[in-house]
């Protein structure tokens, strides 16, 4: 449940964000600078605070093991790498690809749907850290100037900052579409928190026979 | 100190038509430069009139690959001006665009002082190092080989203009003379020697006379000859003076408040430029470049770029250990908010251009792998689970 209302905050400071800062990018219209930028501004602390929350929940809140299940596991754990997800990650890439017929086994979570949101907390947290490179108040801290250095200068730091804004981007709609694209269960739950019937392996990732238990 | 002593200076000062009035005024500059409160005049004023009777101070001019535009920018500080006076404390020896000497007295004239040591170098332009240094001959020879003995036996070098402090436009890409800056030419030899890196295209006469006044008459040379530590630490990362390089443009902008209104030009020519609007977004580069220009302003404090209706293309931008950190790498084309990507030396792309390419194909991939999804017939739910992994088949389990 609690998952949900991060969810919910994440999608909207996102959201905020990546408007915000096209407009800073560059202002289409006149007239919105100020709100603009005070817009980036709370909302990159408010994605920050979230984002460690989560992860610090994660230890903490237990989770369902799968969709649909009423077994729970700390959330952890459902999100790092499990026995389940042993050797299934090319049989996922073939599914994706057409390759292959039946749906992989997995764990609550497939190899690659993994991968893409274990890597999206360090990126979460690289995006921070551009902002704040550029960001007046701290842009001369010596933690920040030296990541500018390397990157050769607060332009190409602005650059990085709008480049991952677009890998951002790109992560949303792929993630929204495989999210939905075989029905949309998982955006019942994460949205409005109603379960459904489910998938159909359990926590070991056998298969079982249809619904919940 | 005496009143007889101070004559000596005031004199010069008169012979020049500026009044004791006008020299106060101009330690109060100073003073300000150097984030001084008001009551150090009365010291720097002191300092200077005690120079004035002292040996002057050996310098060197040594021009690397130089437009001479810095030296355009201290030249024009040729009105009778006390900033002159300052700056004839200093007794170059050796300046080949103005000086007098030329041929083996004047090349005999540097050897001496850099045997002796002790002096400060002020260089000018880039360092050129490709073709095995032959990209800038002096005297007949590869100037990076003299170049090591001239920063090593040198007090305090003062790197003056963007090219000296880190190869400037004259490094841009593609770079074939391999051009950098002094601070990196001295870290590829080993050579310790403090520098003072004083960026922008060209330097401000101000900033280079504040610094003569700070390291050779305020006590920022040791009994040694050498920079003092206190000197040093109010260098930036960069090497820059913080007090001249430690707030951007941005920060102290006239144009603002119409940056926070939203009030922008677009284009120039328009109703907004007549304004005066912010230039944001005909990519000025205030917000990213830290030095003092709004405040200290150019050409005898007449105005400065933005001020004049012209976005500050980025040219206090340095980075003096960093290949390709040059002002004109990161702002060019001047007029965009951000800057083009090399793809190779000959050939860039706009980030923007960049991100939507990738972005398009994105998501086109989704729209083709939707219809396939479609028409496989998996949208409602998926595909059927396989009964046991395909790993677990291989090995011989299951049926
Ligand atoms: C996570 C913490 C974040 C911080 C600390 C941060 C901070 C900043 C700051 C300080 C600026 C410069 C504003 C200015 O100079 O007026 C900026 C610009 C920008 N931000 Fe963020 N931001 C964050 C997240 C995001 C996210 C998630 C997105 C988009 C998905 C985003 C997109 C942008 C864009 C496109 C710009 C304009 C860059 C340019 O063209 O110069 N930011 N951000
Ligand atoms: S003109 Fe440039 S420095 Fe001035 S407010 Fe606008 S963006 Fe900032
Ligand atoms: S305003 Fe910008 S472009 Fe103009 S001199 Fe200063 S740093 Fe250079």
């Amino acid at each position: 449940m609690v998952f949900v209302l991060t969810h919910w905050i994440n999608l909207i400071a996102m959201v905020c964000l990546a408007f915000s800062g096209f407009y800073i990018h560059y202002p289409f219209f006149p007239g919105f600078m100020g709100v603009a930028r005070g817009m980036h501004f709370f909302f990159m602390f408010v994605i920050i605070i979230n984002l460690t929350f989560r992860v610090v929940a994660a230890f903490f809140v237990k989770t369902a093991v799968s969709l649909g299940s009423r077994e729970v596991d700390t959330d952890i754990k459902n999100w790092l790498p499990q026995k389940a997800n042993r050797r299934q990650l090319w049989p996922w890439i073939k599914y994706y690809l057409f390759l292959k017929k039946d749906h992989p086994l997995g764990a609550k979570y497939g190899v690659l749907q993994k991968i893409a949101y274990i890597v999206t907390f360090p990126l979460t947290f690289i995006m921070a850290y551009t902002g704040f490179a550029i960001w007046g108040p701290t842009m001369d801290w010596a933690f920040f100037t030296a990541g500018v250095s390397w990157v050769g200068g607060y332009m190409y730091m602005r650059v990085v900052h709008y480049f991952l804004m677009w890998v951002f981007i790109i992560f949303t709609a792929i993630h929204a579409y495989l999210a939905n694209v075989e029905g949309f269960a998982p955006s019942a739950l994460i949205f409005a928190w109603k379960e459904s019937e489910g998938l159909h392996f359990d926590k070991e990732g056998n298969p079982m026979s249809g619904a919940s238990h | 100190m005496a009143h007889e002593d101070c004559e000596v200076l005031y004199s010069q000062l008169a012979a020049r038509g500026v009044t004791r009035r006008d020299f106060l005024r101009f330690c109060g500059s100073v003073a300000a430069l150097l984030g001084l409160s008001e009551t150090m005049v009365p010291r720097i004023a002191a300092a200077v009139e005690s120079a004035a009777l002292k040996p002057r101070v050996p310098a060197l001019w040594i021009n690397g690959g130089a437009c001479t535009g810095c030296t355009e920018s201290m030249a024009q500080l040729g009105s009778p001006d006390v900033a002159t006076v300052v700056l004839d404390l200093l007794s170059v020896n050796y300046f080949e665009t103005i000086m007098m000497a030329q041929g083996e007295d004047a090349e005999k004239a540097k050897a001496d002082l850099a045997a002796a040591g002790g002096y400060v170098l002020v260089y000018e332009g880039t360092v050129m190092t490709g073709f095995d240094g032959n990209a800038l001959r002096v005297a007949g020879k590869p100037q990076t080989e003299e170049l090591p003995e001239l920063c090593e036996k040198a007090a305090a070098i003062l790197a003056v203009g963007s090219c000296a402090v880190d190869g400037g436009w004259v490094a841009a890409r593609p770079n074939p003379a391999e051009g950098i800056g002094i601070q990196q030419f001295c870290e590829d030899h080993d050579i310790a020697t403090p520098i003072i890196n004083l960026p922008t295209c060209p330097v401000n006469p101000e900033w280079v006379v504040a610094m003569v006044v700070d390291v050779l008459f305020l006590g920022g040379l040791d009994e040694q000859g050498k920079v003092a530590q206190a000197l040093v630490d109010k260098l930036d990362d960069f090497g820059r003076p913080k007090l001249i390089f430690g707030q951007t443009i941005h920060d102290n902008c006239p144009r603002r408040g119409h940056f926070e209104n939203g009030e922008f030009v677009y284009e120039f020519g328009s109703e907004e430029e007549a304004r005066g609007y912010c230039l944001y977004a005909v990519g000025c580069k205030g917000p990213q470049t830290f030095t003092n220009c709004p405040i200290v302003r150019w050409n005898e404090k007449a105005t400065w770029c933005v001020e004049a209706g012209a976005p500050c293309i980025g040219c206090g931008n340095a980075n003096p250990l960093s290949a390709g950190g040059n002002w004109v790498d990161v702002g060019a084309p001047f007029l965009n908010r951000l800057p083009d990507l090399p793809l190779s030396d000959t050939t860039t792309v706009q980030p923007a251009a960049a991100a939507s390419v990738v972005g398009a194909v994105a998501a086109g991939a989704l729209l083709v792998h939707g219809i396939g999804m479609k028409a496989a017939g998996r949208m409602d739910g998926g595909a059927p689970y396989e009964e046991i992994r395909e790993s677990d088949r291989k090995k011989g389990g299951g049926r």
